[in-house]
């Protein structure tokens, strides 16, 4: 199984709805990518994707995931490299906010369009967070 | 009734999907035909877990609820019984093989044991590539010729014909039941 994903969003929801099913597919032996543009840098930024803000109104939550024990994202982000996630940075989104791959987390590639379009050429799944 | 197990994993108090990651992890150490037991409290993993195992070829056996804590019991599967859901369609028997081969048919002959077995002995002619390698160096064969692939029992075979058809070749033959039922000819690299 390959699945491809694009992370768009840059907050605390949208991490866990990225991370969560791409550590998932990895734990079920797929083949998985994710490609980081917009806002979704946000969530492979060294300082930023750990504290990442929760959409407006829905702070109350933040007690429901300390109870539940949901891993932080700084975790998951670690835990889906472990698995061997393969994780894109869009290269234009970094030139327009001026970010170097430096500032991000380690071991992340940095491409365009075409490279997430290659590895997504043969996926069996592709999702948009 | 007590169930044992070859290894416990303790997932109490991990929400999801942290025990399926750890699942898969600790199922790593395990020896196929080994049962772990994963005790959760995540209620929702008792579904995550039957379709985990399905979804990678392992067996679900089943759940036991002792409070708040779920056990459940699964068995990593070995490689004859992955191959059984469903096989690949194009097979050859060892007839058919040993007929070409007799009638001086140039055929391919893909063998995919490890490659001490195949120094031992093989069919003349036959390539080696170890099923393991075979993600890497399936472009070391032509995708339009017809491979006719052989393990030992024609279960590896099945694996690799399926994953060569899957990376768009023609035609990948599995040749049952292998070269433990093999009469014909066969060769050895090594000094006996």
């Amino acid at each position: 199984m390959k699945v491809a994903i694009i992370a768009a969003n840059g907050g605390m929801f949208d991490a866990y709805k990225v991370f969560n099913i791409a550590t998932a597919a990895a734990a079920t032996d797929a083949e998985v990518g994710i490609f980081f543009t917009f806002e979704g840098l946000n969530l492979i930024h060294k300082e930023m994707h750990k504290q990442l803000p929760m959409p407006a109104g829905t702070e109350h939550f933040q007690e429901g995931f300390k109870r539940e024990n949901v891993p932080p994202v700084d975790q998951l982000v670690e835990m889906a490299q472990e698995m061997g996630v393969k994780m894109i940075a869009c290269q234009m989104t970094m030139d327009v906010m001026t970010l170097q791959k430096e500032h991000f987390v380690d071991g992340i590639d940095v491409g365009g369009a075409a490279s997430f379009l290659h590895f997504a050429s043969d996926a069996d799944i592709t999702l948009t967070f | 009734m007590s169930i044992s197990a070859d290894k416990v994993l303790d997932a109490k108090g991990l929400a999801c999907p942290m025990p399926i990651v750890k699942t898969k992890k600790t199922m790593n150490e395990l020896e196929p035909g080994q049962v772990i037991e994963v005790q959760a409290t995540d209620k929702g993993s008792t579904t995550d877990l039957k379709a985990w195992a399905e979804s990678t070829g392992n067996q679900y056996l089943g759940t036991i609820t002792e409070g708040d804590v779920l056990k459940h019991y699964l068995r990593k599967a070995s490689e004859d019984e992955l191959s059984d859901e469903s096989p690949h369609p194009h097979t050859a028997t060892l007839e058919e093989v040993l007929n070409k081969l007799d009638g001086n048919e140039k055929i391919k002959i893909l063998d995919v044991r490890e490659s001490a077995e195949y120094a031992f002995s093989h069919i003349p002619n036959a390539i080696s590539i170890p099923l393991g390698e075979l993600e890497q160096r399936f472009n070391e064969l032509n995708p339009e010729e017809d491979v006719y692939i052989i393990c030992r029992s024609g279960s590896r075979s099945d694996m690799a014909a399926k994953k060569l058809a899957e990376k768009g070749f023609k035609k990948p033959i599995n040749v049952v039941s292998g070269m433990k039922a093999w009469t014909g000819p066969t060769e050895t690299s090594v000094e006996k």
